[in-house]
């Protein structure tokens, strides 16, 4: 989504096809989003089961309510984690850079040995490719196969080593009998520390832990079981903001910590996309920090938002002209801005000649752009000042705010969706 | 991306995030296209690809090494401009890529059959100094 450094170190699923592996091109690209082309960051399924990141889908819907792969209406409401997703896109990530270096190998190791030997014709070339990932066990490239399975193998007796690391800490809270032997940190059945793993394996359980520190520091290992933190952030509410005063709009934007500068259709963006950063964070697994919420959303802003240039942050509604052509305006209304100039000067003078005691708003009325000089002017001092107000405890203020204006808009918000519902069913 | 991509379809430059440059040509004999290589000029704004990108034919002249005319097409104003309805902000999704919208293109240039330009072409290249996102197409015709 942000423009990567350098283009061409992105891993693509086309990766695979110059190797003998290039049936795992469909799988790789079967397991990216397809609005993001990234590999699925918190994967949501929506009503008609397609899948996508959360923020992806969140944006798309936001923007125009509708699936991007099927155009069936759908509403963030509906979306629902798809963990099982998530775990396979997380191992197959884990495993891809190691597959994928093997599999370029194994070409390479291919096009040596047919430089050595004597070129065969087309089909025999390829069918050894084919056929290579299974054939290579004795070969030379099977040895460095094999010199990696033993690298992972490696790892995987280090693991029990953390472990152990884990019950000596606890031994300052508890005490624990000197028998040299350790706590499985399921059941706390006490055992020999080489039998703790394969223990684990088949624990059930029914001991049930003592002490919740053991266990929460296994969480890494055994993810899938006790994965959700024990305080969820909330999520925040949709608001109707063709029902909400400017004001009003900005106040909460004040509430939630976000910048409140700029017109009434920036705030309803920068809105809309904190709600979509946050609440695609709740999804998370690994949720971020709100810093680092904020830090994203200032990257929006620079990018999308009021700072990104005046003409975006001024039109949002009217999708069409956001890139609008300035200087193919500017012509082709050149007249009518040199009459109006022209028409100012002349009001100008009268004035200045009449009464030299409204400076102000004299100079307001003969700027063509005066909103848009206001909002530069917020624009430049409102960050700071808001930084200056609250530099540390930022994230626990807002939320605190948060969760009681939230509770406020909660009926609000159903009774929005309803409306909404009724004519789109 | 570049060695994979389906045929009738080069990357001539897609060196920035702002603009690529592609060129199609259409895979059948349609004798309205035969022979000849289109470029199309893609613009992407901040909000790709949640919105679309801006597409359009650019011309080469007959001179240059690499000669690139605007395709006859009912949809496609002399100036390059196409009326399509998935390169609107309706018929967008963001599912779309610069391949599947090369794709789009050539098969809408092989469907058809009309060695013509859309109504009003002349009218529309002389006074329209818009960019084709603001422009507001009748998409009126279901045929082509």
């Amino acid at each position: 989504m942000e423009p990567p450094n350098n283009l061409f170190e992105l891993p693509d699923s086309t990766d695979w096809l110059s190797t003998p592996l290039s049936n795992l091109a469909p799988l790789d690209s079967a397991l990216r989003c397809q609005v993001c082309k990234d590999f699925f960051d918190t994967p949501v399924i929506t009503s008609c089961s397609h899948t996508f990141c959360s923020l992806c889908i969140r944006r798309c819907l936001s923007a125009e309510g509708k699936c991007p792969t099927c155009r069936g209406n759908d509403q963030v409401m509906k979306l629902r984690r798809n963990w099982g997703v998530q775990e396979v896109v997380d191992a197959f990530v884990a495993a891809r850079p190691t597959v994928l270096e093997l599999a370029r190998r194994v070409t390479a190791g291919d096009q040596d040995r047919m430089e050595g030997e004597e070129s065969g014709e087309g089909p025999v070339k390829k069918k050894r490719k084919v056929d290579a990932p299974e054939t290579v066990d004795g070969e030379g490239v099977g040895e460095e196969r094999n010199g990696r399975q033993t690298r992972s193998r490696n790892k995987r007796v280090d693991m029990p080593v953390p472990t152990a690391e884990v019950i000596e800490d606890s031994q300052d809270e508890e005490y624990v009998p000197e028998d040299g032997l350790v706590a499985c940190p399921i059941c706390n059945r006490r055992m020999k520390n080489e039998a703790v793993f394969q223990h684990l394996d088949t624990c059930t359980g029914s001991h049930t832990p003592s002490k919740q520190a053991s266990f929460g520091s296994l969480q890494p290992m055994s993810r899938t079981a006790n994965s959700k933190p024990d305080h969820p952030p909330e999520r925040l509410p949709a608001i109707n903001y063709s029902i909400e005063k400017d004001g009003s709009l900005r106040k909460k934007l004040q509430n939630l910590g976000i910048p409140d500068w700029g017109p009434k259709p920036l705030l309803q963006r920068r809105h809309t996309e904190w709600v979509n950063l946050w609440n695609a964070n709740c999804d998370s697994e690994k949720p971020k920090s709100k810093r680092e919420l904020l830090r994203e959303l200032d990257i929006w802003e620079r990018t999308q938002g009021g700072s990104a240039s005046m003409f975006s942050a001024g039109s949002s509604n009217t999708v069409m002209k956001k890139d609008f052509d300035k200087a193919a305006w500017s012509t082709s209304n050149d007249d009518e801005y040199k009459r109006l100039i022209a028409n100012a000067r002349k009001g100008n003078q009268k004035f200045v000649r009449s009464a030299d005691t409204l400076p102000e708003s004299q100079s307001a009325s003969l700027s063509n752009k005066p909103e848009r000089t206001a909002n530069l002017e917020q624009s430049a001092e409102r960050p700071v000042t808001q930084d200056v107000q609250k530099p540390g405890e930022l994230p626990a203020d807002a939320l605190r705010i948060n969760g009681v204006d939230r509770e406020a808009h909660q009926s609000q918000e159903i009774t929005n969706s309803q409306t909404l519902d009724t004519p789109s069913g | 991306m570049q060695e994979h991509l389906p045929p009738g379809i080069t990357i001539v430059k897609s060196e920035n995030l702002e603009e690529w440059l592609m060129d199609i040509r259409v895979l059948d004999n349609n004798p309205l296209y035969q022979n000849e290589v289109y470029r199309l000029k893609f613009t992407f704004s901040s909000k790709y690809p949640i919105e679309p990108p801006e597409v359009q034919f650019i011309q080469c002249p007959a001179t240059s090494e690499t000669p690139r005319p605007i395709p006859i097409h009912p949809h496609i104003y002399s100036n390059g401009i196409i009326c399509l309805d998935l390169l609107s902000s309706a018929g967008w999704s963001p599912v779309q890529t610069v391949e599947s919208v090369c794709m789009s293109i050539q098969s809408m240039l092989t469907a058809n059959t009309r060695n013509e330009r859309p109504q009003g072409d002349n009218e529309f290249v002389s006074y329209n100094r818009r960019r084709p996102r603001d422009i507001n197409f009748f998409y009126d015709d279901d045929n082509v």
